[in-house]
């Protein structure tokens, strides 16, 4: 062991209560950081998982039409100028099988689904309420969504062997007492058509699970009297943080509107992104008041030890090393703080994840959701390594800077 | 060759009108195997020429030689480091460190030099405190020992290094007269057989005398420079 690492562990030692102090600190900042950090990293991830289940990775929707008009250069020549326009959005995929067809040919997507929504009235136990009917193919429209997962009544099976089956949102089930194999009537300006209820699925959404039904895309055009086109083709990716790029890509060779599910879903990313930056500045605090006070103990024990530092250079140790005897000082107790953070991070989040508590409205949880994540622990480490240093930088070089002439011929006379 | 000599030594202290030269001049040498004393009333310049002399300090005129080098334009690192190699010192508050034991602080010097194995360090600083007289307490935390035992093992912390020179500023200003005695003798007998030179202050005219040569000093200066 270094001399100066000696007599640092030494110089610790002798002010045990006040380094425990700094050490109970930074342990429980580095924890409540980790802690903190994954508790809304797991809330977003989820939330991330239940969107792109529910509404898809990217949307293909109306098409572009760009409405640029032009002045003939000349009346005799067959030239014009563009002067301008503007572009017009003209609802709907008129061509989905098209559209899909040529996806196919773009690496990274895996699969394709083309919907149909529109609005009508629910009739069921002498009551009305609005709906949204989504008309799916549930064959591809299960590759591109979670829907097999969120049935918690019924079957999808059902579904499939009923053209007029129904799956409903667990919210309209309730507000109507509606269960599996009940009959209802959804109608659509002077349509009327009978369902019958294959399952209830529950998505967490509050504004899918209330409003949203399932039919097949046959029954829904004759619904809405749309025999062709879609409302929009939604679409599954092999990498969905790639979605921006490929709603770009898509969006050019379609010259349809695409959209990302990042940029659909930009306001709750953006609350998800603040809460868990000002958690992590709240929690820091924690770490910087811990931070102040090491450097109140090592300023202490700098004043506590000015003399043992005069001898220590009389006998021909530098400024170096007594600066390193502090900084050593600072370090253990860095170390230990960051290794019994961590495992205290570790045993929190666990314990965390195992308390149940019911979550419904942007997605379903029956207990705490934690994330993972090694970066955590890792900015937690940073943090307490920035702040200890400093703290223990500044003691250090006023250590270091202590003339131990002055400071023997002062303690001797 | 002499351990350290030192000519034409000047010093001030203080700044403004607070300035006073303490040190006027200096000049002297030190022989390996000799003690030496530096006596004088309290004010002439003993401590400051003790301080420089042990490169604690930096004149502000004259040269100081140790061992043939010249001190002069050496960093703080490089004059720390001849402290450690060729000076040992004794001070009036024995300055142990009481985290340590005895065994322990004298060992800390030779950690520094790091020229021996953990074993032979430990081994060392054993006979040294047998040579002091400390060898049943070599395991006692530096604040366990009584100011006599202090005393001895701040000499054998002095000795760890095998330095050339042992500069002491009042080793027994804090001692009663029979461990005052007792120190002294035992500095003198390591100076004498192990052929280290002993610089001292001192107030104590007695054991000033006991020295082989004494230097009075007054008012910054050797009142009879040899």
């Amino acid at each position: 062991m270094s001399p100066n690492l000696q007599i640092a562990l030494r110089f610790l030692a002798d002010r045990k209560r006040s380094m425990l102090m700094s050490l109970t600190g930074i342990m429980f900042g580095v924890a409540f950081f980790v802690i903190t950090q994954a508790q809304t990293a797991g809330f977003e991830g989820y939330f991330i998982k239940t969107i792109l289940g529910v509404n898809g990775m990217v949307r293909i929707e109306d098409r572009i039409q760009s409405t640029v008009r032009s002045l003939d250069a000349d009346p005799e020549s067959s030239f014009s100028i563009g002067v301008g326009g503007s572009v017009k959005y003209i609802s709907g995929v008129q061509h989905p099988h098209v559209i899909q067809e040529a996806l196919t040919n773009i690496p990274g997507i895996t699969a394709s689904s083309p919907v149909i929504r529109g609005n009508a009235v629910m009739l069921a136990n002498f009551r009305e309420y609005d709906v949204k009917p989504y008309g799916i193919d549930l064959t591809s429209y299960a590759n591109v969504s979670d829907l097999e997962t969120q049935i918690i009544d019924g079957s999808l099976k059902a579904f499939s062997d009923n053209p007029y089956g129904l799956l409903i949102g667990v919210r309209i089930a309730r507000r109507l007492n509606l269960s599996v194999g009940d009959s209802i009537l959804l109608q659509n300006a002077a349509n009327l058509q009978r369902f019958r209820i294959a399952g209830v699925y529950e998505t967490g959404i509050d504004q899918v699970d209330r409003e949203r039904v399932f039919l097949h895309l046959p029954a829904i055009r004759t619904l809405l009297n749309q025999p062709i086109g879609a409302s929009f083709i939604q679409i599954n990716l092999a990498d969905p943080a790639l979605a921006p790029a490929f709603a770009k890509r898509i969006r050019q060779i379609t010259s349809h509107s695409t959209m990302g599910w990042q940029e659909r879903e930009k306001t709750w990313l953006q609350v998800f992104s603040v809460l868990r930056i000002s958690s992590a500045l709240t929690i820091s605090t924690i770490i910087l008041i811990s931070g102040l006070g090491m450097f109140n103990t090592l300023v202490m024990i700098v004043i506590d030890k000015t003399r043992e530092i005069a001898i220590l250079r009389s006998m021909g140790y530098t400024r170096s090393d007594i600066s390193r005897i502090f900084m050593f000082q600072g370090g253990i107790i860095l170390v230990l703080g960051i290794l019994s953070g961590w495992l205290a991070a570790a045993a929190g989040t666990y314990t965390l994840s195992k308390i149940p508590i019911r979550i419904r409205g942007i997605f379903a949880s029956d207990s705490f959701v934690v994330a993972w994540d090694i970066q955590h622990y890792l900015w937690a480490g940073i943090i307490a390594t920035v702040v200890v240093l400093i703290a223990s930088y500044l003691p250090a070089r006023r250590a270091a800077r202590l003339e131990p002439g002055t400071v023997i011929r002062g303690s001797s006379s | 060759m002499p351990v350290l000599t030192c000519d034409n030594l000047q010093r001030f202290l203080g700044s403004a009108e607070n300035r006073v030269q303490a040190l006027r001049g200096v000049s002297l040498s030190i022989e390996p195997g000799r003690t030496y004393a530096i006596a004088g009333h309290s004010g002439s310049g003993k401590s400051t020429l003790l301080y420089l002399l042990g490169l604690l300090d930096l004149p502000d005129k004259g040269s100081i030689h140790v061992r043939g080098q010249d001190t002069r334009g050496l960093s703080d690192e490089q004059r720390t480091a001849l402290r450690n190699e060729h000076m040992g010192f004794v001070f009036q508050f024995h300055f142990l460190l009481k985290e340590f034991s005895a065994l322990e602080n004298v060992m800390l010097p030779m950690r520094k030099l790091a020229r021996l194995s953990e074993a032979d360090m430990r081994a060392k600083a054993a006979d040294l405190l047998d040579r002091v007289g400390l060898a049943d307490k070599r395991n006692r935390l530096g604040n366990h020992l009584s100011g006599g035992e202090q005393q001895r093992v701040a000499i054998a912390r002095a000795l760890a290094n095998d330095p050339a020179l042992i500069l002491a500023d009042e080793p027994t200003g804090n001692l009663d007269h029979a461990n005052a005695d007792r120190v002294f003798d035992l500095l003198g007998e390591i100076a004498h057989t192990r052929g280290q030179a002993l610089l001292m202050v001192s107030h104590n005219p007695e054991l000033a005398g006991r020295c082989d040569q004494v230097f009075r000093m007054q008012d910054g200066l050797l009142l009879d420079p040899s």
